[in-house]
């Protein structure tokens, strides 16, 4: 007997994370410490590099596998770059984490893997059923991650608000995606715009715009588009902070992915009843979002309103419906994880050091006490806002550009308005790192592991305010060091973010013109 | 063409390099380790730019303008075309290797000079950005890099001048300094804006051809603009206010700032933009007589200023003067060569003075110096040659381009003989006020300090005061720290103001009418489209008379000086009462202070404070103000109280906004 011929080439990105999360959960499994706190994790960076390595292989593939149910092309590819990179940056802050201690290693990271494989799979999709498939492969082990901090109750209800709300959405989407295969007799994306295109009746097909709306509306709750990001703000808040990370840049752009494919590609022949609306949500959403944070104390609260109106100036780059929208969308997908991964980085790291939580105070000062921190932190904000010389700045002026050359003159307005808006609630964070006065050092407790004796006395200083500055100007060693349970690891992930972050802004050029190629994918655009 | 860009890269990197590496590594370097990689650094940058040179020269005449894009930074559908370009030729590369060459001297000065200072890195760290930004700006290649480069001038300018951050009144130079440069950035950026209107290119070169598109209205205007700006930077009347105040920084950061760069930006800017310029004569017009108006005033003024520092200050906005004057007429190559020659004597002026202030231990008075001739010969030797050449007296090198300056400028004919007549007139003053500083500080009775120094041992005072204010502060604040230094007694200062005083005496042999005229030949590519560049050629009889006259003045003005301040010093009191409103005049500065602060400040203040108490609680705050907070409050309040925390009512906002979704599309159905 002969089974079809298996393109094992174009699965291999997909067969590599669904591989590797096995090995992981297996591997987790053994009992000693080493394995289980430095091996695994390992074995998670490498299973993502591998993945990322392979998409990189099949880059320029441009070809449709397994029954043209999964399409390789280069935006998959670039997305799944993106997930790769978002993926080491959660492994490494979650590397000394209290998460995967309470939930097992092997368990914690492989739902992590699994969930990058439904993301693979959701912005290859070509069709809707692994469309669904790929949504729900990426969201239930979400579910679950945001609840891996057992002990916190804050954890397991934002896991089950996530799973409440996120089941309303897969709902809504799945519905959708029936109405639309009964209005068109087809499951396929490039065929359903085939007929869509034939059959100029169906454009005012009650079946076939319900199946729109519930579409858009299922896919704009993954995205946290305004008004069904209600859940953005407790689930972000209460999840774990790597997990949060994760969830707010990989999970932001495989919904992207899947909207871009959706769409700019199946729904294209009636891009004209979907524009207005998704134009209208995009301007809720950066209007909601950018008031809701303003009066944020919770840094991760803070972020996740902010994701809210980025992700209505992410939406602004999917209403034009031409390649320079893809091309921006991409763009600003990829810095959009850049800056954030590094404002997270810093929550997680100062979530550790000081006892003060996500709470805007936690990074008082930090300007003196961790330049290492806080110039990360200052990039990514002054990047989410937009300032030149970030990432931000050259992602807006693409997304603008593509709106104005699309006709749509009034959102790149409403998007303007939304960042300058925003400078509000981002500059407050960058005062209170340079601004503010650092927190007095931590008392030790006594019995919280350290001991009177053995921890060095805070060293007296002498002569006041004046000395203080000197020794902070030429003699930063008593600062710098000591133990303040500053992990390397978030470091760097903040540092290198917040590098990239720069380098997107200052010399924007190579990732212009991957977002090019990726943005070619889309044959049928302009 | 490859190795050219090389070149000019390398030039414009190595000292942000040096700005990192001591920025960042000030707690690895001791000792005077900021200070030997903040000049290594800068001599490398030099080394590049005569080799930029070199590279350049070997190129055929008409190829000599090489742009270097680095990448394009933003490319938007037929509108705005932003690289990250340099541009290479003739005129910038020649400003390149002035700029770099004075620079590593003054850098090589600063090594001892501020040894004693604590801050030590940081001040290396700010020079070699200053530097830098100052070569992003003259190496610039389209407007949008020389807005960056000349807003980073203006910023370093502001970290320089205020760098003792706890003297009072540096801060204050320091922002008065920063708010005049930021008004000439607007005029420039307002500039840059009507040109670009009419070409659609920031590209230099595209734009110089594309000229003819604008409209003149919009060329004139934009010229104008690019002029405030080259105003603001080059400290030229109205807005030189700052220039004086300016001397609060250490004495190498006003030799650096004061000589080679940032004062000549907007001469360059003027030269640079030429092909804008001859199209819009009222402009050029403009520029020629405020530059005029600037070499004469400022002249007045430093025959009068009794602060060491500010006479040489004063002397800067004149010689700027007359520099904006040529390029503004037309005499671009004699405009640059007076620029090349003034950085070394006017650096070696500043570092003359900074001696002389060191072994006064910070005072900079010149009522209080006297006779430091014997103690500081070296010194002395130097400030004299950097006066000789700088009051015009052949063959050191300010003769040959003043003389050039003004022989161009005379050959416009027309209503330029009028600022022909200023500038010799000026040129006068120059020599009597250079040869008073030398006269009063290095002669007669020896001061108290300068006796000291005879007998080996710097002065140093018991209370360190503010030179300015004359309040005592503390020694932490740098100068007058608890070390002094001057040239005497240290190899690097000595070193630098040698080759100082060698480039004063003979820079200016490179360009003597009829014997050589290596210059002209030289930035022939930048201007050779030039109309003027074609027409103006003074005739032999013009050229040789100018000089005649220009020696002639020098020696008198000299001999004037000598007359008052050694002969006779009672002269000196007999004419400050009989000229007594003019002497008050000038020792106020002509008032300028006062009058920007009657016509701009007060009115600003008063207008100011009526916008704040009325306009602005009432209908800004009331109304623009007050309703869009209150909108955004109210919002911020009403999305956030919709955050409940109760998945009912998530469901419900959801299920809400799913209704409102699919009604619009069957509506459309």
């Amino acid at each position: 007997m002969k089974g079809p011929s298996i393109d094992w080439a174009g699965l291999s990105p997909v067969l590599a994370v669904m591989g590797g999360a096995m090995i992981v959960l297996l591997t987790g499994l053994l009992r000693s410490r080493f394995v289980r706190e430095s091996l695994v994790p390992l074995l998670a960076i490498a299973t993502l590099a591998t993945f990322a390595g392979l998409s990189i292989w099949q880059w320029d593939e441009g070809k449709d596998i397994v029954s043209a149910a999964l399409r390789v092309d280069t935006f998959a590819m670039y997305l799944n770059c993106l997930f790769a990179v978002a993926g080491i940056a959660a492994v490494l802050l979650s590397w000394r984490a209290l998460a995967p201690r309470e939930s097992a290693h092997g368990e914690y990271y492989s739902l992590l893997l699994f969930s990058i494989g439904g993301m693979a799979v959701l912005v290859a999709a070509q069709n809707t059923v692994t469309l669904f498939l790929g949504f729900e492969l990426l969201s239930i082990p979400l579910y679950v991650l945001c609840a891996t901090e057992m002990r916190r109750a804050s954890s397991l209800e934002s896991g089950l608000k996530y799973l409440v709300i996120g089941s309303v959405g897969s709902a809504t989407l799945v519905y959708g995606l029936a109405l639309l295969y009964g209005a068109t007799g087809s499951t396929d994306f490039s065929e359903m715009a085939g007929i869509l295109a034939a059959r100029g009746d169906l454009a005012r097909d009650s079946l076939l715009l319900g199946g729109v709306a519930l579409v858009v509306v299922g896919l704009a709750f993954k995205a946290s588009v305004a008004p069904f990001h209600q859940w953005t703000p407790d689930v972000y808040e209460g999840a774990p902070t790597p997990i949060t990370s994760f969830m707010a840049v990989a999970t932001k752009a495989a919904a992207f992915g899947v909207l871009l494919r959706m769409m700019d590609v199946a729904l294209l022949p009636v891009a004209e009843d979907w524009g207005v609306v998704l134009a209208a949500l995009a301007v809720v959403s950066i209007v909601v979002g950018n008031v809701g944070a303003l009066g944020q104390s919770s840094l991760k609260r803070l972020l996740a309103w902010s994701s809210v109106a980025q992700a209505g100036y992410l939406l602004a780059g999917v209403v034009v419906a031409t390649r320079l929208g893809v091309q921006a969308t991409v763009f600003y997908l990829a810095v959009y994880m850049l800056m954030t991964l590094a404002a997270f980085a810093v929550v997680v790291a100062r979530e550790r050091e000081t006892d003060l939580g996500d709470h805007v105070d936690s990074v008082n000062g930090l300007g003196w006490t961790r330049p290492w921190l806080a110039w990360p932190l200052t990039i990514a904000m002054l990047s989410l806002a937009g300032l030149p010389a970030t990432g931000g700045f050259i992602g807006k002026i693409s997304l603008l550009e593509a709106t104005v050359d699309g006709g749509w003159t009034w959102l790149g307005i409403a998007i303007v308005l939304g960042s300058a808006a925003s400078l509000a609630y981002y500059l407050r964070v960058i005062a209170a790192m340079w601004m503010r006065p650092a927190p007095a050092a931590r008392a030790v407790p006594a019995l919280a592991g350290g001991s009177q004796e053995l921890d060095p006395p805070e060293a007296p200083r002498e002569g006041g305010a004046t000395e203080g500055a000197f020794a902070a100007e030429h003699d930063g060693h008593a600062d710098g060091d000591g133990d303040r349970r500053g992990h390397w690891e978030v470091t760097l992930v903040a540092v290198v973010a917040a590098i990239a972050t720069l380098a997107a802004g200052i010399y924007p050029d190579p990732l212009f013109d991957v977002a090019r190629d990726a943005s070619e994918s889309f044959r049928a655009l302009l | 063409m490859t190795s050219v860009k090389t070149f000019a890269w390398l030039t414009l990197l190595l000292p942000l390099a040096g700005c990192l590496i001591n920025g960042l590594g000030f707690r690895l370097l001791r000792g005077r380790m900021p200070g030997y990689v903040g000049t290594a650094v800068l001599l490398g940058s030099f080394v590049c730019a005569v080799l930029m040179l070199f590279a350049l020269q070997d190129l055929p005449e008409e190829r000599r303008q090489v742009e270097a894009v680095a990448w394009e930074y933003m490319t938007l559908k037929g509108s705005v075309d932003a690289k990250l370009m340099l541009l290479v030729d003739p005129l910038s590369v020649f400003m390149t290797v002035t700029i770099t060459g004075v620079s590593t001297l003054i850098h090589l000065y600063s090594i001892s000079y501020l040894s004693g200072d604590r801050g030590y890195a940081r001040y290396f760290s700010y020079l070699n950005f200053f530097v830098f930004s100052m070569l992003l700006l003259i190496l610039a290649g389209s407007f949008m890099i020389l807005i960056v480069g000349w807003a980073f001038v203006g910023a370093a300018s502001y970290l320089l001048i205020s760098y003792w951050y706890r003297r009072e009144t540096a801060t204050a130079a320091g922002m008065k300094a920063f708010v005049i440069n930021v008004l000439g950035d607007v005029g420039l950026v307002l500039g840059t804006f009507f040109i670009f209107r009419g070409t659609g290119t920031l590209d230099f070169l595209e734009s110089f051809e594309r000229v003819g598109d604008v409209s003149s209205g919009d060329l004139t205007a934009g010229c104008i603009l690019l002029l405030i700006g080259a105003f603001a930077k080059s400290a030229q009347i109205p807005l030189h206010t700052w220039l004086p105040d300016a001397m609060e920084g250490p004495t190498p950061v006003s030799a650096l700032i004061h000589a080679a760069t940032m004062v000549t930006a907007g001469v360059y800017l003027i030269a640079r933009m030429w092909p804008l310029f001859e199209q819009a004569p009222n402009a050029a017009a403009v520029g020629a007589i405020v530059g005029c108006l600037t070499l004469f005033v400022s002249a007045t003024i430093g025959l009068v200023v009794t602060d060491l520092k500010r006479i040489i200050a004063y002397s800067t906005m004149s010689q700027i003067g007359y520099m904006v004057m040529a390029v503004s007429s037309g005499a671009y190559v004699a405009g640059i060569f007076h620029f090349y020659t003034h950085a070394f004597f006017k650096a070696l002026l500043f570092m003359a003075a900074g001696s002389v202030i060191a072994a006064m231990a910070g005072v900079q008075n010149i009522d209080r110096m006297r006779g430091f001739r014997t103690a500081m010969p070296f010194t002395f030797g130097c400030f004299v040659v950097g006066g000789l050449s700088l009051a015009g007296v052949p063959p050191f090198a300010g003769f040959f381009s003043k003389d050039e300056v003004l022989a161009y400028v005379a050959d416009r004919g027309d209503w330029h003989i009028a600022l022909v007549v200023v500038g010799y007139v000026t040129a006068f003053i120059t020599a009597v006020y250079t040869f008073r500083m030398i006269f009063r500080v290095f002669f007669g009775e020896p001061s108290p300090e300068a006796r000291e120094l005879e007998d080996g041992h710097l002065h140093h005072a018991d209370v360190p005061t503010n030179p300015v204010s004359g309040e005592a502060e503390d020694t932490d604040v740098g100068f007058p720290g608890p070390e002094h230094h001057i040239a005497e007694r240290a190899l690097p200062m000595r070193i630098a103001m040698g080759l100082l005083a060698l480039g004063a005496i003979v820079a200016g042999w490179i360009q003597i009418p009829n014997v050589t005229e290596a210059l002209d030949h030289f930035l022939e590519p930048t201007f050779a489209e030039s109309r003027f560049h074609e027409e103006l050629h003074p005739s032999d009889a013009l050229t040789f008379g100018g000089m005649a006259l220009g020696a002639v003045l020098s020696i008198a003005g000299i001999a004037v000086a000598y007359l008052i301040w050694m002969k006779r010093p009672a002269i000196a009191t007999t004419l400050r009462e009989r000229f007594r409103p003019l002497h008050t005049l000038f020792a106020n500065k002509w008032y300028a202070d006062e009058a920007l602060d009657r016509l701009f400040v007060r009115p600003g203040a008063w207008f100011g404070r009526f916008a704040q108490h009325t306009f602005e609680r009432v209908v800004v705050d009331g109304l623009f103000v007050g309703g869009p907070v209150g909108l955004v409050r109210a919002g911020s309040a009403a999305v956030r109280s919709r955050q409940s925390g109760f998945l009912r009512a998530y469901a419900a906002l959801m299920v809400l906004g799913l209704a409102g979704v699919v009604l619009w599309f069957l509506l459309r159905a």
